[in-house]
């Protein structure tokens, strides 16, 4: 970490190889496209080359680079809420339609089932704040306190996320979740 | 335990921060209530579902990686050049750009910039002006008999200078050296003879 800090590419190469696939999996919660979040996790670690000099050593560097994953993520979804707004205003648009249930991952549909395929669309439909807690904690792993910290709010306010999060999933997915249990 | 609050603590539960004493009233409250139990099986089959790294190849990893890096020798490269602006291409831009700025800066203050003429800033020359210049900044009349004179013979000596000949003289040093010795001559026989100053020695 301190030799990432005094600039070495070799560390930071390192802790890219630790943490790339925390941070895609962020990222990917967020923005709900492979593609989206292949170019947000580039754009997390470039940015967090740029800042390890103020990188603050009484803070752990997971909880340091989610923080750049949740901003980097909420800040890309803001820009593309305006550019749907702009397009819907604009008739010529093409307006793609989205297919329920396609998976958009470029490796292939065969490896991602329907119901995975419905969850990663219903968990895009949350309320940006909502998916980014839920991104941390459920898909992470992290623990309440820890994604309060990466998101700057307490531990309530990520365990109610959390809570109206998965309502609002579970509401959205039941009928399938119930075909499935069954 | 109303149905409400069991489904925020079967939340908690999933996220392991549910304490002993909220666990066992939940689990209270889930043996006499079925739809609270069913949410429960709802809860857990859909945290099953969220994966957590999205199922990446090692193929695509490496390939993440290799962009990165390239991404980041740009970053470099870019960090380097800004740290040594004048070193390659840079280095020209900003000497250009100096110049630029100090030409600008140069001919504000120093040449257009509208100033009083200073005879004192005016060259000598062989036939005998640089006495006669050097009373008339001590004299102001003598000095404005001189500037009168010199104003008009810059006239006939530069027509296309007919605004304001003097400032055309102050914003080009080498005006008076660019005079041929006939003009300067003009010049002193007309102080001469306008005011019975100078003239060639």
């Amino acid at each position: 970490m301190d030799e990432a800090r005094r600039g070495g590419r070799e560390a930071f190469a390192e802790l890219v190889r630790r943490h790339e696939r925390r941070v895609y999996g962020v990222c990917f919660r967020m923005a709900g496209d492979h593609a989206e979040a292949d170019d947000l996790a580039q754009e997390v670690f470039l940015t967090a080359w740029r800042a390890i000099g103020s990188f603050r050593r009484n803070s752990s560097f997971y909880t340091w680079i989610y923080r750049i994953a949740v901003n980097t993520s909420l800040t890309h979804l803001k820009k593309k809420r305006r550019e749907k707004a702009r397009a819907a205003f604009d008739e010529n648009a093409a307006v793609p339609v989205p297919v329920p249930g396609a998976p958009s991952s470029p490796e292939g549909s065969s490896a991602l089932n329907e119901l995975k395929g419905r969850v990663d669309e219903a968990v895009g439909s949350l309320p940006a704040h909502f998916r980014a807690s839920f991104a941390l904690v459920a898909g992470e792993g992290l623990s309440h306190r820890d994604a309060a910290r990466v998101l700057g709010c307490s531990e309530n306010c990520v365990a109610w996320r959390m809570h109206k999060a998965r309502k609002l999933l579970r509401a959205r997915l039941r009928p399938f979740l119930e075909e499935v249990g069954s | 335990m109303r149905c409400r609050a069991a489904q925020r603590r079967l939340s908690d539960e999933l996220d392991g921060t549910l304490d002993p004493g909220r666990r066992s009233r939940l689990e209270a409250h889930l043996r006499v209530c079925p739809a609270c139990r069913a949410y429960r099986g709802g809860l857990a089959r859909l945290q099953a579902e969220v994966r957590p790294e999205a199922g990446r190849s090692a193929e695509y990893w490496a390939g993440f990686e290799k962009r990165l890096e390239a991404r980041l020798d740009g970053e470099e490269a870019g960090r380097r050049a800004v740290e040594r602006p004048f070193a390659g291409r840079r280095r020209v831009a900003w000497a250009v750009a100096g110049l630029a700025l100090a030409a600008v800066a140069a001919a504000w203050f120093g040449l257009l910039r509208p100033r009083p003429i200073l005879i004192a800033d005016w060259p000598q020359d062989e036939y005998g002006l640089a006495p006669l210049l050097l009373e008339a900044e001590a004299d102001p009349e003598l000095g404005r008999a001189v500037e009168g004179e010199i104003r008009a013979s810059i006239r006939e000596i530069a027509p296309a200078a007919d605004a304001d000949a003097a400032a055309l003289a102050a914003a080009d040093p080498l005006f008076w050296e660019g005079l041929s010795e006939e003009e300067l001559g003009a010049i002193a026989a007309g102080l001469e003879r306008d005011n019975g100053l100078g003239g060639p020695k």
